[in-house]
């Protein structure tokens, strides 16, 4: 599954990078994630909640690491989730554009997805990540705005 | 055989009653006390290699007994056996790579299982699965037949150091020079892709054992009771004696049930001994999509040479096959495509050659057709598109290459899946071919009703195709007839049955040697306790060997009783006659005996018996053919398709069948009937789909459809019977007759509704998305 | 996973009180609790209709009711069809017509057609390929069922109800 895509944030881009990278902005963001922490500097672990069809509250552990990090610009992720209903992996790029005042993220992520996910909830998989990620980068949007009234840039 | 009392009746089955009140015995259906309950593991990834597997947190769950993966089968752990070895074709190259119980170093189909958890509910089993932790290093799938054969691909199997699993080369004739002499040649690729045995009843296994006693039970949904009780025996250091098999009621075979061992049956008796407690496992529909076979991907290029009258002067077909990740059934599927694609044609000829390919998917082996009607389709498609450009009628140009009446036994001089010479025994396609053509009303379709209805804006569409499909092959298959006290009559065979009506056939047969009521024949089949010879339910072969076998025991059972009757009614045995369940002297009804007192006489408590007396009136015997006999048919159907839409209604279905002499008409109807239902399906709804990381991504019946009674119009039926003369009963099979034919015949109607689009049909399954893509495509290479 | 409620449920005309888990599926009550094994099991996402029962004269699929769900209503399975061993005249119909063959998903088919016939008691074959198409049955083809729920209708409103001596059970 590949999803790409552009999303243009209201702030400049070394407040959206970190932000990008912070793990308590990420656990508050990211769609059914119950918990994210940063084990080292480029490993962050923690639990999602996703549900697809009629698999209704899987859990996933999941591992990401970056990569070919080049602050301010881009990162690569690798993403590994597992559960019990199945298991997603693959790899994500982001690279941000300055415009103007704003930051345009450019991300396109190769996912495989396996297990009882793939066997049964197909139909909705492409729909339901791209929900997924229009909520989580609208909840990221919405952080930075915070951010920006609080500490301007 | 000729038509008697109850030859070649329609008795209504005998079995209904048990099933229609809901008393059938069912696998699932067996509770016993303390029973444990089985789930299984299985792998997410379609390719991996294990690392580990953590099952300390599943065992410690409440009411779990025991949690096994490989490493703690010990030396029970071994591959399964190969089922059916490859035939002694020259330049053969088969590379055997059987089923293992647990992954234990690799996995390589999704659903392969890895672990085995017993608990006290199948509830708490299934809590327990999640407890397991797996460390697995994915490996690239493979999926795509091609690209499995490419240098560098990823490797299913290590150990052969490519994917290919076998190499086959038949040809007869000269086909270089059958090209080169041609008026036409015709090439294309064909592709026809996979789908799910689908039985109503998924598979399941309960495991008894009798520690005092030293007896194993099983009770599996197997199409091969006998053979999985001597597998058994041989694996758990049993006697064979000490292992009953029963395969009760069974809700639907369609093939795989006839694979052995499936993991589930090496293990669940294995455990079931460790732990000194019944066990069952019953398969969800999610695990039947992945732990359960399947068929039938393959891809074809094919050519026809043909004349310019359209004779047939040789057909070249080159064809890879999806075995997916083992290949324990051997070469039956593609041999059978190989065969099966000569049909009722003169083909003088034949070069065909095709490789089997190892793929991270589930296991293929035969689901009804068995690889079957991927010869059909390549056949009658490649006829359909030489007609076409010869402008000769789709009939006409079948008619002109048939075999003729007279030309009976036909050597087609390849090797067949048994092993034996491919010779047809009897048939006469030209008549199957005429009262097709007239129950579906060709000529006044094609020259009236066809262009009436495209002058009103509605596209319909008629095919008529022809298939053969080799039948009730050996080794053998044994019955034992009783006649008890009581006067009834038992029936014990060794094959086991999944709805084909055995309980009423093979009562008919016996019914019809003793003379008795057929509701006085108790038909016993798929409990080794009862008979224990044999090798079970498959290729379309229960009627005729195991009902030659039905045949013969009665034949030996009816002499014994004219042979006691005539002693004790001091008459010549020629005098006798057996009818009413009595034995008399001809013209003289008084002078008789029942058949019960018969039996009890044959059995004396005291006194003497003449030295070499077998007592009772009971006889056993074995049928097996020198080769399996050719069954054939013809397919007609009329669709209107909705160009729009892509939706496509059929309007008619007419099948002619020759199954040789019919026993029961209705049960065979119905088997014909449900076969085409199977067909319809494969056709137009029934596609397993595989992402390239070798996930399944249809694995319900949400996504996966059956068809159901809105889409399977009432087949009209006509019987043509010709004799087999390799059996006494002239019987040849017909379980999976009806599913044979009907993808060639469905692209053939379909195609023809369109005509005039450019649409050209070379796959199935189609379904309404992909008809209309063709359109689309049609359209967009028309504009 | 072990919480436990009591349930009282009228089963085929008796009453019966259990202690079952929250999460058991009236299915599997039926077949292991209460020993009824002629409610089969065909897919457990609602779809083959094999378990199909009626609660409280309704047809439903008992692998997506829960048996706490039946709490003090009834159920009734395929085993309430025949009286004494004498088929009832859908049974017999179905014998008749030779409308099964391995028959796993027969009971599911018979207990989607009685309430169903109850309220259409002169269906033609439309309608009825239109009532069984959410039960599947892969021998068959549907053909001779549609015959034997023709058959049933016919002879209900011929007013000839009894079996033939051959379909006692």
């Amino acid at each position: 599954m590949i999803v790409e895509g552009t999303y243009t944030f209201p702030g400049p881009r070394e407040v959206v990078f970190r932000l990008l990278l912070d793990p308590d902005v990420l656990a508050k963001t990211m769609p059914g994630a119950t918990s994210i922490a940063r084990v080292n500097e480029d490993r962050y672990e923690g639990k999602m909640g996703v549900g697809i069809g009629p698999i209704t509250a899987a859990e996933f552990d999941v591992v990401i690491t970056m990569t070919e990090k080049v602050v301010p610009e881009s990162y690569q992720m690798q993403i590994d989730g597992r559960g019990r209903f199945g298991f997603t992996r693959g790899k994500a790029s982001v690279r941000l554009t300055a415009d103007g005042e704003s930051t345009v993220m450019h991300y396109e992520a190769d996912m495989m997805v396996g297990g009882k996910i793939a066997a049964v909830g197909q139909r909705l998989l492409d729909s339901v990540s791209r929900m997924m990620l229009k909520q989580g980068l609208e909840a990221m949007s919405a952080e930075l705005d915070r951010r920006l009234g609080k500490e301007p840039a | 055989m000729k038509p008697g009392r109850y030859m070649g009746q329609s008795v209504p089955r005998l079995e209904d009653a048990k099933l229609l009140t809901g008393r059938a015995l069912f696998v699932d259906d067996v509770q016993l006390p303390g029973m444990l309950h089985a789930a299984f593991l299985r792998s997410d990834d379609a390719h991996g290699i294990l690392r580990s597997i953590d099952a300390s947190a599943a065992r410690e769950r409440a009411g779990v007994v025991a949690v096994y993966t490989a490493q703690d089968l010990g030396d029970y752990w071994r591959p399964g056996p190969l089922l059916v070895p490859p035939p002694p074709i020259t330049g053969l190259v088969f590379n055997a790579a059987t089923q293992v119980p647990l992954a234990r170093d690799k996995v390589r189909h999704g659903g392969e299982a890895l672990a085995m958890v017993v608990a006290e509910s199948r509830y708490i089993a299934e809590d327990a699965l999640e407890d397991i932790v797996v460390e697995l290093e994915p490996l690239a799938a493979v999926t795509d037949l091609e690209a499995a054969l490419r240098p560098g691909a990823s490797l299913v199997h290590e150990q052969f150091g490519t994917n290919l699993a076998a190499h086959v080369h038949q040809s007869k004739g000269d086909y270089a020079g059958a090209r080169a002499a041609a008026a036409l040649v015709v090439a294309r690729r064909f592709r026809y892709d996979r789908g799910a045995s689908a039985a109503i009843e998924n598979r399941g296994i309960v495991a008894e054992w009798d520690a005092r006693a030293e007896q194993l039970t099983v009770w599996d949904t197997t199409q091969a009771p006998i053979p999985i009780r001597n597998g058994l025996a041989a694996m758990l250091g049993l006697g064979e004696s000490q292992v009953r098999v029963i395969a009760p009621f069974i809700g639907g075979g369609f093939g795989p049930k006839i694979m052995m061992f499936y993991p589930e049956e090496v293990l669940l008796p294995w455990a079931a001994m460790r732990l000194g407690r019944p066990l069952k496992w019953i398969e969800d529909r999610r695990e039947n999509f992945y732990a359960t076979t399947q068929e039938r991907l393959q891809i074809h290029d094919a050519e026809l040479a043909v004349a310019q009258d359209g004779r047939i002067l040789g057909v070249k077909d080159t064809f890879l096959h999806d075995t997916g990740a083992y290949d324990p059934y051997g070469l039956t599927v593609p041999i059978n495509s190989q065969c099966t694609l000569l049909g009722p044609y003169v083909v003088p000829n034949y070069d065909s050659e095709f490789t089997a390919v190892f793929t991270n998917t589930p296991i293929v082996t035969p689901v009804r057709g068995a690889g079957r009607q991927h010869g059909v389709f390549v056949m009658e498609r490649l006829l359909d598109f030489a007609a076409r450009e010869l402008g000769i009628d789709r009939v006409e140009i079948r008619r002109r290459n048939l075999i003729p009446p007279d030309a009976f036994p036909y050597d087609h001089e390849i090797l067949f899946q048994d092993f034996r010479p491919l010779v047809y025994d009897s048939g006469n396609y030209p008549a199957a071919l005429h009262k097709a053509v007239e129950m579906i009303g060709y000529e006044a379709f094609i020259r009236s009703e066809q262009p009436r209805l495209r002058r009103a804006g509605r596209r319909a569409g008629i095919g008529v195709v022809s298939y053969i499909e080799g039948t009730g092959i050996g080794p053998y298959e044994g019955a034992r007839v009783t006649v008890e006290p009581s006067g009834l009559v038992r029936v014990a065979t060794g094959v086991g049955t999944q709805g084909q009506g055995h309980f009423t056939t093979f009562a008919q047969l016996v019914a019809e040697q003793l003379g008795v009521e057929v509701d006085r024949v108790r038909v016993v089949t798929g409990d080794t306790r009862e008979f224990h010879w044999g090798t079970g339910t498959f290729a379309s072969r229960g009627a005729v060997v195991a009902g030659n076998a039905c045949h013969a025991a009665a034949l030996k059972v009816r002499d014994k009783i004219i042979a006691l009757a005539a002693r004790l009614l001091e008459a010549e045995p020629g005098q006798v006659v057996v009818e009413g369940g009595s034995a008399c002297v001809r013209g003289a009804p008084d002078r008789s005996f029942t058949l019960g007192e018969l039996a009890r006489r044959a059995n004396p408590l005291r006194g003497a018996v003449t030295p070499g007396t077998e007592p009772g009136l009971e006889a056993t015997a074995y049928f097996g053919p020198d080769r399996g006999n050719a069954a054939s048919g013809v397919h007609a159907m009329i669709v209107e398709v909705d160009p729009d839409t892509a939706a496509v209604e059929i309007k008619r279905y007419v099948v002619v069948h020759d199954c040789g002499v019919v026993i029961n008409p209705v049960v065979v109807e119905a088997q014909v009937q449900g076969g085409v239902a199977h067909g319809i399906g494969n056709a137009f709804y029934e596609q397993l789909i595989f992402d390239d990381n070798g996930q399944l991504m249809n694995a319900s019946f949400m996504d996966y459809l059956l068809p159901t009674a809105l889409d399977v119009p009432t087949v009209e039926m006509a019987h043509l019977e010709t004799p087999s003369p390799l059996n006494p009963l002239g019987t040849k099979g017909v379980g999976e007759a009806g599913a044979i034919p009907t993808g060639a015949l469905f692209a053939q109607a379909v195609e023809d509704a369109l005509s005039g689009t450019g649409v050209e049909i070379t796959e199935i399954p189609l379904s309404p998305n992909r008809l209309f893509e063709l359109i689309t495509q049609a359209k967009g290479a028309a504009a | 996973m072990t919480d436990r409620l009591t349930i009282t449920v009228t089963v085929n005309g008796a009453r019966h009180e259990r202690a079952v888990e929250s999460r058991l599926l009236l299915s599997d009550f039926l077949r292991h609790d209460l020993g009824l094994t002629g409610t089969h099991v065909g897919c457990e996402h609602g779809v083959c209709g094999a378990c199909t029962v009626l609660l409280d004269g309704e047809a439903v699929r008992s692998c997506l009711v829960f048996a706490v769900q039946t709490d003090g209503h009834a159920v009734e399975t395929v085993e309430s069809l025949a009286t004494d061993g004498v088929l009832d005249p859908l049974q017999t119909a179905f014998h008749d017509a030779h409308g099964l063959q391995c028959g796993f998903c027969t009971p599911g088919i018979l207990m989607t057609l009685v309430p169903w016939l109850r309220h259409h008691p002169a269906p033609n074959e439309v309608d009825i390929r239109e009532a069984i198409s959410g039960n599947l049955c892969r021998c068959t083809g549907y053909a001779n069922i549609v015959k034997a729920v023709e058959l049933a209708v016919s002879r209900l409103a011929d007013g000839r109800t009894g079996g033939p001596a051959g379909a006692r059970s």
